[in-house]
Formats: structure tokens, sequence, C-alpha cells
């Protein structure tokens, strides 16, 4: 990074001035209208341009089928490489341009990643081999086709690869990548420049730029447009003019960047402009980020270094031992691992290590699924953990961020796969000091080990920055130094190595009796001797509170502010809690509970009214009755809504099957039979669902026939159990007349049962003309309706 | 053209509220809101897809092949201005109904309805999600986008939802239509967005939005 470079404009809105008609493809002109295409070139060298980009923006073989085109793929890239040159003639280096393909990668597209790498590879081959200065891989919203795009570019060739992202006016690209993430993540895979382009103009890109140069070593490039278009006079017109335009050279130089160029809406007189403003001035001096340890995701970037927050790495998703997850694993579900993720990072995870270690399945297919499905989900970055150098590949391809290896040993088999892949996809390691003659005992053979690790990483490619070292943890009750040897690890490796330090901690414990309070005092020893990220059980409370503690002990949080503000370590007011209840008599306190929807609080509740000597009869009418008949009374008034109507659906529920349980011989009243349903080509039931729920815990015997009912299944079903009332319901008025069909044959087939009709479409008018004897707007006033029928 | 499964990195809770008609409800315990979008995310399975056709506003014809007349008058005045549309459909997939339902059989009926709510709050988001990836792209060719319009809101018949399912090609990713014209899965939606240029100097009056466009004042979940 000697000197400035200034690329050229926009090449699109040009070729449409020079003659390229709408839906036609733009670099077919590569070979029909080469003098169009050169020209443009040349007005953009003329005006200071020393980086000329080829007309190849859409020239892959995706882009392409487009136009029916693909096949012509290597022709049009050659010929816009040609022209370039010929138009530079040595004057301007000449970038071929690769845009996006349009596709978004799977699994937020249909684009296999593979597809998109061989669709990069062909456009980058044919770029190269034509004689291209630079790849420019621009405009991309999802990183993971810039990952696919910037792998295939590297073993195509082997000139320089630039990395431009767009980002929206979130500072964000549109699939949710932040700059710094992509700085980290692009610079460890290897792009040679990296920048941002279009989408914004210079103003909003100034702070972008300042964020990628603050995160990589590499040069950063910015092409803005020239503002927002707008319609002016029936012509599409941008905003801002060239001396504008250049002007903001200076601040995007001061910014970080050392590439400047235009994008849409420039011209050759913005590149003048622009050139005209930077070109005497010296590179600004940039200071560059120190090489620290940065894992990433698709959206957010975590550090582990030493003097930073202590970073957990959950360590749930793992089946070993855990039956019940590894059966579902087996199975292909990954509900379980997706539900661990979840929680972990709830519960103060910052990284999470996914382990899918499951015998007799597909280990590739399963990590890749794993990882696509937990990066979805979360935003905290992954431990990959296999001793699979396959299933390792999978997972690091399908990940759209930084992630870490777990682990390398000096271990031939890890040495010659794992570090490459390492390098491949820019991923960190963990370093683990196991050689193929087993665990070293000391912390001084430990040290040794790792300096081979290291030392063969750096052969393959990684550096500082790239670390992340294991203290191995043995157990304390077979080797009585197991505990003090990590302690000396762990200092030795911050005094040594300077790299951040990991371990998983439960091990120590192994074979003793409370096993928590060894792992938990442990763990305050190792946090005390220098452990920056833990393998551990987020969830377990007692490892939580000695880092807690021990954050506040070690100065990490200053004064114990944070440790001051947890409420756990506040004397918790017990009195207040428990007074309220004691007021109200046992029936008085099972109705309020009903109310409140207090379902766990309603069976003791029960059980002591029984106790009291109160009857079944009476606790059903004068309690849960007369709750609901409140609770209908609050619903029509507006003041409770039908969320906490189902709590208390559910209260009564309990309170029923409490006294189901105690008292089986005095079984609530039932009110009568319903039969209910939702009619045929209707498939919404959940308000069919909430009038069920209601009805079958007011004392009705509800038979529920589903959604998308024919009619005939529910004249069956309503002679059958010899129903008091059928209850219809459909939602739209496309359904609606299926009411009609319903209540005729339940004539026909002479059934007296009465109909009760609802949904979102059904008013009382309508329920009226097709004879049905109820329309209850809602579920609360459905069960008042219900009483009232079987009553008459 | 592009299939865009937005992920869920969260549902706003705030919006499931609204859907669940727990706004007046100030007192509903937060965490059983939270805890439905959690599990609702669990089991979502985003998908999207959009197609963008040119439009004629005049004959209230999308140029697709063959081309499809738009009917209704609100929509035709909504639509008013717009050189293209985009047709676009959206959906969670079946596992989250099916969970819901499972939940209404076992008694957990507050929890279901939580997550019916969650599930309406997740689909509009990815649909929010496209939106906010096709802006850009529109945007640097001078496009902005009209908010989106689905068949059933004002006069626009349901029975122009087929139409709609061709042109945003949404069984590619698994939404079509019952005979009487439900979406399967249950929540999924289609939707039409308009797409104008930006006027110098304008400010191009447009219909309410929304919940103030629609007749239903009474409708638990309309925004306040």
């Amino acid at each position: 990074m000697c000197k400035i470079e200034i690329f050229d404009g926009a090449m699109g809105t040009m070729l449409q001035a020079g003659g390229l008609q709408p839906g036609a493809c733009p670099e077919l002109m590569n070979v029909e209208n080469p003098e169009v295409v050169k020209n443009i070139h040349r007005a953009y060298i003329e005006a200071g341009a020393t980086i000329i980009e080829t007309n190849t923006f859409g020239a892959s073989p995706l882009k392409l089928e487009h136009y029916g085109l693909t096949d012509r793929m290597a022709e049009l890239n050659a010929a816009a490489v040609k022209i370039a040159k010929n138009a530079a003639q040595g004057r301007a280096k000449v970038a071929g341009s690769m845009g996006p393909t349009g596709r978004f990668i799977e699994p937020l597209g249909d684009l296999a990643f593979d597809e998109a790498y061989d669709n990069f590879f062909a456009q980058a081959q044919a770029l190269a081999q034509a004689g291209a200065d630079y790849l420019i891989i621009e405009t991309c919203i999802d990183i993971q086709e810039m990952r696919a795009a910037l792998l295939a570019a590297k073993d195509a060739c082997d000139i320089p690869v630039i990395c431009q992202l767009s980002y929206s006016e979130d500072g964000r690209t549109v699939t949710g990548t932040d700059p710094q993430s992509a700085a980290i993540l692009l610079d460890a895979m290897g792009a040679d420049i990296i920048g941002v382009n279009c989408s914004l103009g210079p103003e909003e890109l100034v702070p972008i730029v300042k964020t990628l140069a603050e995160n990589c070593n590499c040069p950063i490039s910015v092409l803005p447009n020239a503002g927002m278009p707008y319609l002016k006079d029936g012509q599409t017109v941008f905003p801002m003019g060239p001396e504008d335009f250049g002007k903001w050279g200076v601040k995007l130089l001061e910014a970080g960047a050392s590439y400047l160029g235009g994008c849409c809406g420039t011209t050759p007189a913005h590149i003048r402009e622009l050139a005209k403003a930077v070109k005497d001035l010296p590179l600004p001096e940039r200071r560059l980020p120190a090489k620290k340890l940065w894992l990433t995701s698709r959206s957010k970037s975590v550090c582990i270094d030493k003097g930073l927050p202590t970073r957990l790495i959950g360590e749930r998703i793992n089946p070993t031992g855990r039956k019940k997850l590894a059966a579902e694993i087996r199975e292909g579900s990954l509900l379980g691992v997706k539900k661990e993720a979840v929680n972990q990072v709830k519960a103060g995870a910052h990284l999470l290590d996914v382990n899918m270690g499951v015998g007799g399945i597909d280990q590739t297919a399963a990590m890749a699924k794993a990882v696509t499905e937990i990066a979805q989900l979360t935003d905290a970055p992954l431990a990959i953990d296999t001793s699979d150098a396959e299933a390792l590949e999978a997972g690091l391809k399908a990940y759209p961020g930084r992630a870490l290896i777990n682990s390398v040993s000096f271990e031939p088999e890890r040495i010659e796969k794992f570090l490459p892949l390492a390098k491949r996809y820019g991923a960190a390691i963990l370093c683990l000091p196991i050689t193929p003659d087993g665990v070293p005992k000391t912390a001084e053979e430990r040290i040794e080990v790792m300096h081979k690790i290291i030392a063969a990483a750096k052969d393959a490619g990684l550096d500082d920055g790239d670390f992340l070292l294991d203290a191995l943890v043995m157990t304390v009750s077979a080797d009585k130094n197991a505990c003090y040897e990590v302690l000396i690890t762990l200092q030795m490796y911050r005094e040594r190595f300077g790299y951040p330090t990991t371990m998983g901690l439960s091990n120590i414990s192994f074979g003793l009796p409370n096993r928590p309070l060894i792992n938990s005092t442990f763990f305050a020893m190792c946090l005390a001797a220098g452990l920056d990220a833990p393998i551990m059980n987020p969830y377990d409370e007692s490892m939580q509170n000695a880092l807690m503690a021990s954050a506040a002990l070690l100065g990490d949080d200053p004064n114990g502010l944070a440790y001051s503000k947890n409420a756990a370590n506040l004397a918790a007011p017990k009195a207040a809690a428990t007074a309220k209840v004691t007021e109200l008599t046992p029936l008085e306190a099972i109705k309020q509970a009903v109310i409140d929807g207090e379902k766990d609080e309603v069976p003791m509740l029960v059980e002591n009214a029984l106790n009291a000597g109160i009857d079944g009869n009476t606790i059903t009418e004068q309690a849960l009755t007369a709750a609901m008949t409140d609770i209908g009374v609050d619903f029509g008034a507006g003041r409770m809504f039908l969320p906490q109507v189902l709590l208390s659906a559910e209260t009564m529920r309990a309170a029923f099957n409490k006294l189901k349980e105690l008292t089986p011989v005095n079984q609530a009243p039932k009110q009568g039979t319903v039969v209910i349903a939702t009619v045929k080509g209707d498939v919404h039931d959940l308000g069919k669902n909430i009038t069920g729920a209601l009805l079958a815990n007011s004392g009705f015997k509800l038979i529920d026939l589903g959604k998308d009912v024919d009619s005939t299944d529910i004249v069956k079903a309503a002679i059958e159990n010899n129903a008091d009332i059928v209850g219809l319901c459909a939602l739209m008025t496309t359904t609606m007349v299926q009411i009609d069909k319903v209540i005729a044959d339940l004539k026909e087939a002479g059934c007296d049962a009465k109909v009760m009709v609802g949904g979102a479409a059904v008013t009382q008018e309508y329920a009226d003309s097709a004879g049905a004897d109820a329309y209850a707007p809602d579920g609360v006033k459905a069960v008042e309706l219900a009483k009232e029928l079987v009553k008459k | 053209m592009p299939v865009y499964n937005a992920p869920l990195l969260s549902i706003d809770a705030a919006e499931a509220r609204r859907y669940a008609g727990l706004q007046k409800a100030a007192d509903f315990a937060e965490e059983k809101i939270l805890e439905a979008c959690e599990d609702a995310r669990l089991l979502a399975v985003p998908k999207g897809i959009w197609e963008i056709y040119d439009y004629d506003c005049e004959t209230q014809t999308i140029k697709a092949n063959p081309p499809c007349q738009i009917q209704g008058k609100k929509i035709g005045q909504h639509l008013a201005g717009c050189e293209k549309i985009i047709a676009l459909s959206a959906t969670v997939g079946e596992d989250i109904e099916e969970d819901i339902t499972r939940r209404f059989a076992s008694g957990e009926y507050s929890n279901a309805l939580l997550m019916d709510a969650a599930a309406t709050a997740a689909v509009e988001q990815i649909a929010d999600g496209m939106e906010k990836a096709i802006t850009p792209k529109m945007g640097a060719q001078g496009f902005l986008l009209k908010w989106r319009f689905s068949p059933g809101y004002g006069d626009w018949p349901l029975e122009q939802q087929p139409e709609l399912i061709r042109l945003a090609k949404a069984e590619q990713i698994g939404v079509s239509l019952t005979t009487s014209m439900m979406l399967t899965p249950r929540k999924s939606i289609t939707a039409i967005i308009g797409l104008y240029r930006k006027q110098e100097n304008s400010t191009t009056e447009h219909s309410p939005k929304g919940c103030t466009a629609c007749t239903q004042k009474n409708c638990p979940s309309r925004r306040k």
C-alpha cells in the first residue's frame, strides 16, 4: 500500500448513452460494439483513472444464462479484458469485474455454495487468462456469495483480489453483515484489498470505510454512488454533481481508503474531480490494528483476549453422553440442537461449540446442516468441533463467518489436514498440546508441544491472532498435580506466547463427589491464572457465580459494579410474596387463581378446599363456574383479553383434573355434548380451537373434528354422539357457504342438535339466513350461548 | 426470480403481542410472549420468493406472460403511478402450525395462541426482510416501494389469489392454495408491491397504510 489509486466510474449508464438497448446484454457490447466500450475506458483514463474495470459485471455463467449466452462466457470476458488493455496502453491497470449472481446462497436462497463457487471460478479464470491485473468482486450483499467468489478467485489465479460488499443505510449488508465482521473474515480468507461500493453516497460510506480500515491490514477501496437517483423530466438523474463528489475524496482518504472511484451515477467528470482532489495528497498514515483473535458470525464479531471480559464457549451442542440428543440427531432432527443454541446464548454464551459426533451417521452432512441452521438462529460465532477433516471442511464451508476449529493437536492428521483448511477458510484454531504419544503431563512439556503446533501453523500460513491455546485439563483424582500444572500452563502460555487461552473445565473433578464445588473453585483459580475463554455449560449456576465473583475480584468488573447490581446477590425480600392469599376463603382463592390464570397454584388450592370440607360440586359452582362468569363479563367489557382467558381456561383444566383425581365419583356435571369443526375447505382452526378449549373447560363434553371437515362427517359425529350442539367455524367468504350445507344436511338427517356458528367472515345476519340457532362472535360468548342453548 | 429466506434472529415481541390481541393488556407477562417468540423461531422455516414485472396502471395490467389484469378499485388506486410491481410470497412452513395444533390439544391454550401470534409476526418480518433486500437495488434505479397489498384487502377479490401465486412463483417455496382460496401453509402471505419512480421535489400522496386503511375498526390487533 504505497500510493493512491483511482478507479473509474459507472459503466452501465455510459453503455446506454453509447447505444445499449434496454433489455439487451451489456457484455455483448464487448464483441458487437467494442469501440463504445473502449471509448468509455479511454474517457475514464483521460479523467485520471489508474485502474479501469472490465465490462464484465454480469458476465458470469449464471448471469449470462438470463440472455442465453452462457456458452459465450469465456469469449465475452476475454474480449472485455482485451478492450480494456487496448484502451489503457499501459496507462492504467485492468481489473476484471465480477458482479453477484442475483441469487442468494443457501439457506438464504436457492443457490448452492458450490454452484456459486463454480460460477465465479469459471469467470475468474477467463478474466485472469486474458491478462487482467486484478479481480474485483463487487456489489455483493451476501457474505456467503463473497466467500464463494473469493475462494474461487484465489483458486483460479494468482492476481490480487479486491472484495467489495454493498451496505445499506443501517450500515449492514442486506443480509445483515456489518463491515467489521466482513473485514475480519475477508482478511483472514486472504482478500488482497477490502472495500465497499454502490448503494450509498460518499458521505454514508465514510464511517463504513473507517470501520473496514480499523479491522484489517489490507488496503481499503471505496466506490460510492453519486447519491440516490430520481426522475426529472422523464430522465433518471443522480443528485450529486462531479464537484461535490470530488470533495468527498479527501474525507474517504482520511477514513482509511487508498483506492477511490465511483459507482452508479458517476461519470468521467466525477472521476476527474475526484482525481484532482486527491492526486497530489500524501497517503494519510493508517494505524493498522494489532493481530488479535477475532471470530465472526454473519452479523457479529467477538474478540478473545487478555484484558477483555471472559468469553464463554457453550459446550452443550454435543451428543456425547446425551442419549436423547444423540437419538434426535440420528433421526435427522435438529430441534434439540437448535434449542441448545438459543438457550446457551440466552444463558450468556458468547460462542457455541458444535459437535455432531454421533456414531453411524453421515458426519459431514450432519455438521453442514447443524452449522447452517445454528447460523440462521443466533449471531454467536461457532467453534466447529470434530476429528473428521471432511466434516470440518463441510462445516467451515457452510459457515458465513470466521469459525474456530476445535481442535488442532500435534498429531499428523490434524497438522496435515486441519491447518490448510484453517488457512483456506480463514478460521482460527484451538491448539491442543497432545502428541501421537499422548498427553504431556507437565506445563513445561505442554509448552514444548505448543511451540511445535504454532510453528507448523505458521508454516501453513496462519499468523498471530489465529490461535487459542488449550491448557489441557486432567483429572485431579488421578493426578494430584493436575490442577497445579494447568495453572502453570496458563501462566506460561501468556508469558511465552501472549495468545488467549481456553480449556474444558469439568474433567478436573471426575471421580470426586460434589463436582460443582470442585469445578467452580477450579474455575476461579484458572481465571486468576489467565484463562480467557472457558468451554463450559453456561446453564451451570455455580460456574456463573464463580465467574461473576472472579470478575469483581480480578478487576474485570471495576469496583464490583455489575456484581452489586445482580439480583442474585441482593438479599431477597421474602415476606411480601406470600401475604395476599391468606385473607381469602378457600373458594375465593380458587376463583381468584382462575381469574389470574395461576394454573400451578390452583391444584393446591382445590386440595385445601376439599380438606376444609367443601364438596366438589360447591367448588365447581361457586369457584370455577363463578370465575368463568366474571371472566366473561371482563372479556365483554374489554378488560380481559383472549390469551388471559385461555390462561384461565388452563387453570380451570388443572382444577378439574385435581377434582377428578381426588373425588372421582364427584365429576363435574356435564352441560351437554358439543361437536365442533372447521368446515370443508377451511384450514384455519385458531378460532375453533379457542372456542373448543373454553367449552371443554366449562363443563361441556367436546368432540373436536378438526379442520377442513366434510359435512357428512359432521352429521355422522353429531348423530353418533347424540350432540346437543354442533359448532361450525368458517373464516372466509369462500368457505362460509359450507355452513349452509351442513345445516341442511343435519336437517335432512333428522338431527335435532342446535347449531352455533362463528368465524371471521360470519355475521349475525349470515347466521340467521343460514338457519343457525346462534352466532358466536368470540369463544367467550360461545360458552355463554351454549349454556343457553342446552337449557332450551 | 430470487428466493430469499430472510433469517429470523428474533421475532418482534411487540408485534406478537399486538397479533395476540394484547395491546391493551399492559400487565400480561412479557416473558410468556418472549418464550412463544423463541419457540416459534425454533420451528419456523422462513422462506420467501419474489418476481418483478412491468405494470400498466392505466389498464391495471401486470405484463407477465400471460398478462394479468388486477381487479378492484382500491388496489388500482393504490398502484396508480407505478411502472412495475413486485409479486411476493413468504411463509414460515408447516412445522410451526402442527406444533400449535398439538399445543391446543394438550391444553397449552394460551401458549398455542401466543405461538400463533408469533408465527404471524414472523411471516410479516420475513416479508419485511424481503422488502429490505429489494429496496436498495431498485433504489439505485430510481424506484421507491409502495406498501404491501394482498388479495382480500379492500375490494381486491380473493379469487385473484391463484394469479398472484403464479406471478410470485410461490409454489417454489411450497406455498399453494386450497380450492377455497386459502393459503397453505396457513402462516403464509402473498402480496403485491408497487414500484414508482422518485420524482424531483415530489411529495406523492399515498393512500393510507395498513390498519388505518382497514374497515375492521374493532379488530383487537388494530394498530393504535
